[in-house]
């Protein structure tokens, strides 16, 4: 399935927001070489460490000051999302976009949660990825119906009354961000969301921006909850 | 086990009925009644009083204890009377004894007409028989007649109740057909009634006591069982002739029945309530010993003394007992219930009239009642514990079987748990094989496809390739078999065409209702997917459309999609023949496998319309 989100007809003359320094973990030797260049089209300059190891990648997130990274998911010694989570912790500013094969929200889900802005699918054509790097790198994450659906069903459930009142920070959506979540879930794009909100692309991407910040903060917070209960319990 | 409660009163009726009848009815108006006599006293074998004896008048009833105070052996009552002038019908007259006591020999005009028993000790017991003797016609005199009765009897000190001390009633002498029935009811309700209630409670005492033994926590059945058995025992007295013991021996066995009944009586009372005491557990069988010990101590002489003595020991330690229950079970906060009321009531009624029997003359009616009162209430007693014991059973038996239900439903749970569990695992081990085979594919086939989409120089291949990594995901989706709602497939659906569609610059209008419940399979979500993409791939590459219109909807149970396009429209000879690259065939193959139908109408310059049809089976209906 192709990224929903992306505009109808959109084409960037702008460069994309100033990316020097990024990492490139991806284990296929063809692909990684591929995903340079293709970078390098985009972010014309920038310095690339090029990783095809969670382990490399994590030794790069913690010696190398970095903007963006762009992760795999699948790898030979584990996932990537410890390395989007790990870049999160460290380097907050930086930002981790998912490259992928992985369409389902089953893999990309506890990526998000760990802080990754967007994904990619990686067999798209190339002025697609092109294209959607240089979205999210100017802050317009893609944002797909299952993927949406998965966040609204995050949320409710959190928003659920419980018996012992969880000292979790209350993350909660704006009714504009459910009613966006809930449009994009239901297969609008977010050019055509825009339209029938009476609301600029820029917003739009906002809200989305907001909805993945929200996600990330409450998921860490659970997730840091959860390591706290079991180093007590454990 | 026993009815319900009417059944019960019958019974009551039943016993009560003949008791009351049978008690007492008048003798006939023509009687001749006899309320004097003389007597002088003789020896046993002798058929005339003995030779100058004195001769004493006395008044019927008479008791030796009153006109021959420690007189015992052999008395002779003579009396006279005068022929009825004129026979009514030619009938025999007869003589009607109420009581005499103990054995009787009866003479007419000197010769022996009747033999009530042994004369001789052991002597025959008829204290309770009454009698009637017919005075052969033959013998009878015109003019004064002359009966003799010769009565040998006991003395008062020898025997533990006035009703077995020696003496005669008033007599009466009537027409045989006049008092016959007057002597079959009194026998009835003297000797017939004692007998067949100490028949019954034999049988119920024997009864119940099985049932106490077998039941070990329901000792009070047992001592009741006992208490009833020896009562029955106990009332042999009353109907009882032959004599088959010494007349000591026999008051002695009396007085240790009596022990028994009260030994038996207390425990019922004391178990009855829930109490066990270890001074009547040894004291009770050590008081029947101690009896038998007094009794031969005090010698025949004193014997009637011990009796009474003991009587009122024993009376006392029943009422004893009866305080004691009633106290227990109000503590218990219940009432006594009522056979146990029925039962203390009965044998206060009997033993106080019996009591008062030994000092003055009763009413006869009173007289005759009181050893009958205890064994009706025995009786019934018996049969409430009976019907109690047969409630518990009930009580027992419904509890047994709500365990049973609540067992198997216990059961049952555990079942269905277990198999919950298995299919939890089953689908655990499902899950597991299907992540497996879905990593594994795209950890390898999906690098080698991304591989070829981003290295080959073919724009053909990589596009091949691409499509070929879409459908392998399609494929490991459908792998999971987990359902898909209809509104997430259409929202799926939208995003991935419109966006499509857009990318290629052709308008893209999406039709299709809010909030459907229904859930379409994993199979028929894929399938459904991979026709979509066909047609969208058909209208992108083939048609030259600038506009495409879907609409979504269900009608008649089946999920309906039109897409619809403005461009060329398919030439009847691609359809029809070649197909090539439109994949027409293999969008309708997909829908025949799911039971729809997919229909393509085309023709050139007009467009394209593509219907798919597809039954939304019950499965796949709203959960």
């Amino acid at each position: 399935m192709i990224a929903a989100g992306a505009p109808i007809r959109f084409r960037s003359s702008s460069p994309g927001a100033q990316m020097k320094t990024i990492l490139l973990l991806e284990d296929l030797p063809e692909i990684r070489a591929w995903m340079r260049n293709l970078v390098l089209q985009v972010f014309p300059g920038a310095t690339i460490h090029e990783s095809a190891r969670v382990q490399d990648a994590l030794g790069v997130v913690a010696a190398v000051r970095l903007d963006l990274a762009l992760v795999d998911l699948g790898l030979p010694d584990g996932s990537g999302v410890g390395v989007v989570a790990r870049l999160r912790d460290l380097q907050p500013e930086a930002q981790s976009v998912v490259v992928t094969i992985h369409d389902d929200d089953e893999h990309l889900f506890p990526a998000l949660q760990a802080g990754a802005f967007g994904y990619i699918l990686k067999e798209q054509a190339r002025e697609l990825i092109t294209e959607q790097l240089q979205r999210i790198s100017q802050g317009e994450p893609p944002l797909s119906p299952s993927i949406a659906r998965r966040v609204m069903a995050y949320f409710t459930e959190k928003a659920k009354p419980r018996a012992n009142p969880s000292p979790l920070p209350n993350v909660s959506l704006t009714e504009r961000e459910s009613e966006v979540l809930l449009r994009v879930a239901k297969g609008y794009t977010l050019p055509e969301i825009g339209v029938q909100l009476g609301l600029s692309r820029h917003t739009i991407a906002d809200y989305v921006k907001q909805i993945y910040r929200k996600l990330n903060v409450s998921s860490r917070a659970e997730a840091a909850l959860e390591a706290q209960r079991l180093g007590l319990f454990g | 086990m026993l009815g319900d409660l009417s059944l019960f009163r019958r019974w009551i009726a039943a016993l009560l009925l003949p008791a009351t009848l049978l008690a007492w009815g008048p003798v006939a108006a023509q009687t001749l009644h006899v309320r004097s006599a003389l007597t002088q006293s003789g020896d046993a074998l002798g058929t005339a009083p003995a030779a100058g004896a004195p001769v004493l008048p006395v008044a019927l009833p008479d008791e030796w204890s009153r006109t021959r105070p420690g007189f015992d052996g052999i008395v002779w009552y003579r009396v006279t009377f005068e022929r009825p002038a004129a026979p009514v019908d030619g009938s025999l007259l007869s003589l009607a004894i109420e009581r005499v006591c103990s054995s009787f020999e009866v003479y007419l005009n000197g010769g022996l007409i009747h033999g009530g028993g042994r004369m001789a000790p052991p002597l025959t017991n008829n204290c309770h028989h009454p009698q009637l003797v017919d005075l052969p016609t033959a013998l009878l005199r015109p003019g004064t007649n002359t009966i003799e009765l010769k009565v040998a009897g006991h003395r008062r000190e020898e025997v533990g109740s006035r009703w077995r001390a020696g003496g005669l009633s008033a007599l009466a002498i009537a027409p045989h057909a006049e008092v016959e029935a007057w002597h079959a009811r009194r026998t009835a309700a003297a000797v017939g009634f004692p007998m067949g209630a100490s028949a019954t409670l034999m049988l119920l005492g024997v009864f119940m006591f099985a049932l106490g033994f077998v039941h070990r926590r329901q000792s009070q059945l047992a001592y009741f069982g006992a208490l009833a058995v020896a009562y029955a025992l106990l009332d042999a007295r009353l109907w009882l002739r032959q004599p088959f013991l010494d007349h000591q021996a026999f008051e002695l066995l009396l007085l240790v029945l009596l022990g028994l009944v009260t030994w038996t009586a207390v425990q019922f009372l004391l178990r009855t309530a829930g109490l066990r005491s270890q001074l009547a557990d040894l004291g009770l069988p050590v008081q029947c010993a101690a009896i038998v010990l007094g009794f031969v101590l005090a010698g025949p002489e004193r014997s009637s003394l011990a009796a009474q003595v003991w009587h009122a020991v024993l009376a006392l330690e029943i009422a004893v007992a009866v305080v004691v229950h009633v106290r227990q079970v109000r503590r218990d906060g219940e009432r006594p219930s009522r056979t146990i009321l029925l039962l203390v009531g009965a044998s206060a009624l009997s033993a106080a009239l019996q009591f008062a029997g030994q000092w003055t003359e009763l009413p006869a009616l009173a007289a005759l009642a009181a050893p009958l009162l205890l064994p009706v209430a025995l009786v019934l007693v018996g049969l409430g514990l009976a019907q109690q014991l047969g409630r518990a059973l009930q009580a027992a038996e419904q509890t047994r079987q709500q365990l049973e239900q609540q067992i198997r439903s216990a059961a049952g749970e555990i079942e269905r748990n277990f198999r919950q569990m298995v299919d939890l695992k089953v689908e655990q081990v499902i899950e597991r094989e299907r992540k497996r085979i879905a990593a594994d594919l795209h950890d390898d086939l999906g690098a080698k496809l991304l591989t070829i989409v981003h290295t080959s120089d073919s724009e053909r291949i990589s596009t091949l390739a691409r499509e070929a990594l879409e459908e392998m995901r399609l494929s490991v989706r459908g792998l999971t078999g987990r359902r898909v709602g209809l509104t997430d497939a259409l929202g799926d659906w939208r995003a991935e065409i419109v966006s499509r569609l857009a990318q290629t610059g052709i308008e893209g209008e999406w039709h299709a209702p809010d909030e459907l419940t229904h859930e379409l399979s994993a199979r028929t979500y894929v399938q459904t997917t991979r026709i979509l993409r066909e047609a969208t791939n058909n209208i992108i590459k083939h048609s030259n459309a600038t506009r495409c219109t879907v609409r979504c909807g269900i009608a008649d149970g089946d999920f309906q999609l039109v897409i619809e396009d403005n461009g060329d429209g398919i030439a009847p000879e691609v359809e029809g023949r070649l197909d090539r690259g439109h994949g027409l065939a293999s969008m309708k193959n997909r829908a025949k496998q799911l039971q729809g139908q997919c229909l393509v109408e085309s023709g050139p310059g007009y467009g394209t319309v593509i219907r798919l049809t597809l039954p939304l089976d019950r499965a796949a209906a709203p959960s």
